[in-house]
């Protein structure tokens, strides 16, 4: 069986991917409504509505590096 | 390559008398982007009058179109077509007005017939209301002295008429209404109308003729089947008429556009009583050429070079307001073109800046195929974007085909010599391979595959997904620095050619100053936190100490103009670094799907059930859950890709705004551009 540390780093992990997902689709649930409404307006703003849209992405891909560190880092 | 064509702004002179062949001659040469004139800007001169045979030009491209939607003629239509000589003098020679009057006359007879139609329609809807009564038809009116109601009630009336005097007669009632037919003396007629109205009665019109309703009835019948038979036949003439005329319409349609947009031309350039002048950019390179040969095609006209605009902003401000802003043509080859849509998907590029289009199309496919990286997966996307390619006509298909292709390349460039991977699965066997994992070569049962393999693949048997996170997250990484150190490079640039070094240096060097001190801060750091066993401080001092020193230069540099935004600006520094990380993250993502797939076909249905049962059943589902990874991967490793050039690259350097250019040019589809018509003008 796997010792209780590594139990511990593997939620850690699950809670940083986790939270930051929660977090990032929360900001792109507002972002993503406004953008349809601007190109149902006008197609043309397609390309800078995803720019805005996907700009909180970011913030789960913070969640996955802090989760990975945790995993192989100290998980080795 | 990289930035807009340049371009030259030419005045072109003559005499009115003389407009029409020059006209055909700025068509021809297909390298002038008119400049609109604006009331006003010149004294003396106002906007040009449409030429005078652009009215009966509109008139018969009024008349064509209007064919055109009777007949259902559309862009999808496949018409045969004409030469532009040939239609000319169809059309010279009142073709338009005979075709049209021949249309015209099956058409009303069409509408006449459907008209026809709705009458006997609604006689026969009356008659069949009166067939359920036992009077003839002549017996209802005629009467001095009384008026017949006919009509539909929803009851009996017999009680509501109990006032009145009258004589009623009923038909069987079908879905509650019956046919009513009451007689009163005229001078009761209103208070009978009111007392049938208790009952829901509805008043049809009478009828004239003679005879049983039942009678008339079938004759209505008959008038209704000879005309929808008469309908049919027009219909047919109809279809006739299509077939006729569909490609001297669509012809026509296509000639008479193009002769309406010339003779309007005139409304866009400034014109006197006896001279126009138009204003035009026309590309450096061709400016010459097109000179001589304007010159040269008409008499009477004089062109004459004004600028050849540098890439200063200076030059942009100082000049006239309708020649501020020259358009962008974007010069790229064949494959760069193609990636010139994602550009403007954001915005068409500014005349002084880098078009990007080329930055798109070396690293959006790479990203897409990095983060593909599977030789499975490539083969497919690599057929149909080819395919894409050969037969999609619209942009936005073209657009994901090009990605598509080049990326599968890519991916399969990836999966093949750094990777070593197909659906999912290594080609051979290593130290990491985990339990449920499966291989190539175990499964087929080759065991020649590492010796081929091995001298191939890194780390002898390619890079794991799953195993060399650390390896792949670093590679993003630096992925990422290359290519926003391009974006930082690409911003330098620009202003350097709008302004000049100096000012370029002020305004972007403090952030790319900042950035590379970010950098190796960050690298020096994490050397030390993530290897502690290997590397002392002072061993990662230099990186530490050099890249301090960068920030601070960034900091005062950039805080007098920016403010407070120069230091709140580094961690976004880190943050767009990690952003790269997604490269790793999502083949990660597409790796453990795929293991978790293969283990549940191949491993819990195909060797779970066994036999021949088992392998259909399981390679049933290998495909299908296989496609499934593989359609996820055009939406996450396409958006990802190109989110990547939209917001990391682009957002360094990328302004947009700019005007593309449109030079005056015919697009013939439907007619064929003939020499002999060339020599006519």
């Amino acid at each position: 069986m796997v010792d209780e540390g590594t139990g511990l780093i593997a939620i850690g992990a699950g809670l940083a991917v986790g939270l930051a997902g929660l977090g990032s689709g929360m900001a792109e649930k507002d972002i993503g409504a406004a953008a349809v409404g601007a190109i149902t307006e006008d197609l043309s703003l397609f390309g800078k509505a995803m720019i805005f849209v996907v700009l909180p992405e970011t913030i789960v891909i913070f969640g996955l590096v802090v989760a990975i560190l945790g995993i192989f880092v100290m998980g080795s | 390559m990289l930035l807009p064509e340049s371009m030259s702004r030419i005045v072109i002179v003559g005499a009115n008398s003389h407009i029409d062949e020059a006209i055909e001659a700025l068509y021809s040469v297909n390298a002038v982007h008119l400049i609109d004139h604006t009331v006003d800007a010149d004294e003396g001169f106002n906007i040009g009058n449409s030429r005078p045979y652009a009215p009966k030009v509109a008139e018969r491209l009024l008349k064509v179109r209007a064919m055109e939607k009777e007949l259902g003629i559309d862009k999808k239509t496949k018409a045969l077509p004409i030469t532009d000589v040939e239609i000319k003098s169809q059309i010279s020679s009142d073709s338009v007005e005979a075709v049209d009057a021949e249309v015209r006359s099956v058409i009303d007879r069409r509408n006449d017939l459907n008209q026809r139609i709705t009458d006997l329609n609604a006689t026969k809807r009356n008659l069949e209301i009166l067939s359920e009564l036992p009077i003839d038809l002549e017996l209802y009116s005629g009467y001095a002295t009384i008026d017949a109601l006919v009509g539909m009630a929803g009851e009996d009336p017999t009680s509501a008429l109990s006032g009145i005097e009258c004589e009623i007669f009923q038909g069987v009632a079908k879905k509650g209404d019956r046919p009513v037919a009451v007689f009163v003396r005229k001078s009761d007629r209103d208070k009978a109308v009111e007392a049938l109205s208790s009952v829901g009665f509805n008043e049809i019109a009478l009828p004239t003729g003679t005879g049983s309703a039942s009678a008339a009835l079938a004759a209505v019948d008959r008038d209704i089947s000879t005309a929808e038979s008469g309908l049919e036949v027009v219909q047919k003439e109809l279809e006739m008429l299509l077939e006729k005329h569909k490609s001297f319409l669509k012809a026509a349609d296509e000639e008479l556009s193009i002769q309406l947009e010339k003779g309007e031309l005139p409304l866009r350039v400034a014109s006197s009583e006896f001279t126009f002048v138009i204003d035009a950019w026309v590309p450096a390179s061709k400016v010459e050429a097109v000179k001589s040969d304007l010159e040269s095609m008409v008499d009477g006209i004089y062109v004459e070079v004004q600028e050849t605009r540098g890439r200063k902003m200076a030059e942009q401000e100082e000049a006239e307001p309708r020649f501020k802003v020259p358009p962008s043509n974007l010069k790229n080859g064949q494959v760069v073109k193609e990636f010139e849509y994602v550009t403007k998907l954001v915005a068409t590029p500014k005349y002084q800046e880098i078009d990007p289009s080329i930055l798109i199309a070396i690293f959006f496919p790479l990203f897409f195929g990095l983060m593909v990286g599977d030789v499975g997966y490539a083969i497919p996307f690599i057929i149909l974007g080819a395919y894409g390619l050969k037969v999609a006509k619209n942009k936005d298909w073209r657009a994901i085909a090009t990605v598509l292709f080049f990326g599968g390349i890519w991916a399969f460039v990836f999966g093949f010599f750094f990777f070593g991977e197909c659906l999912g699965m290594h080609f051979v066997e290593s130290a990491h391979t985990l339990d449920v994992e499966s291989t190539w070569q175990g499964l087929l049962g080759l065991d020649g595959l590492p010796e081929i393999f091995n001298g191939l693949l890194p780390h002898e048997t390619g890079v794991g997904k799953l195993h060399d996170v650390g390896l792949l997250l670093k590679m993003s990484v630096y992925i990422g620095i290359v290519h926003l150190l391009i974006g930082y490079g690409c911003a330098l640039y620009n202003l350097t050619i709008q302004h000049g070094f100096a000012h370029a240096f002020k305004e972007k060097g403090g952030w790319l100053l900042g950035f590379i001190g970010i950098v190796l801060l960050c690298f020096g750091l994490a050397m030390f936190l993530i290897y502690p066993d290997d590397y002392s401080f002072s061993d990662v001092l230099p990186f530490v100490g050099i890249g301090l020193v960068l920030i601070v230069v960034e900091i005062v540099m950039n805080i007098k103009h920016e403010g407070i935004q120069a230091i709140l600006e580094l961690p976004g520094f880190i943050g767009n670094i990690l952003s790269y990380t997604r490269l790793a993250a999502i083949g990660m993502s597409k790796a453990g799907m795929a293991l978790a797939f293969n283990y549940i076909a191949i491993n819990m249905i195909a060797m779970g059930l066994g036999g021949v049962a088992g392998i259909i059943v399981g390679g049933l589902l290998f495909a299908f859950l296989h496609l499934m990874v593989w359609t996820l991967a055009i939406l996450s490793a396409g958006l990802h890709g190109m989110r990547l050039q939209l917001v990391e690259l682009m957002n360094k350097f990328y302004e947009g705004g700019g005007i593309e250019f449109k030079p005056l040019r015919i697009k013939r589809k439907q007619t064929i551009y003939t020499e002999k018509s060339t020599k006519e003008v």
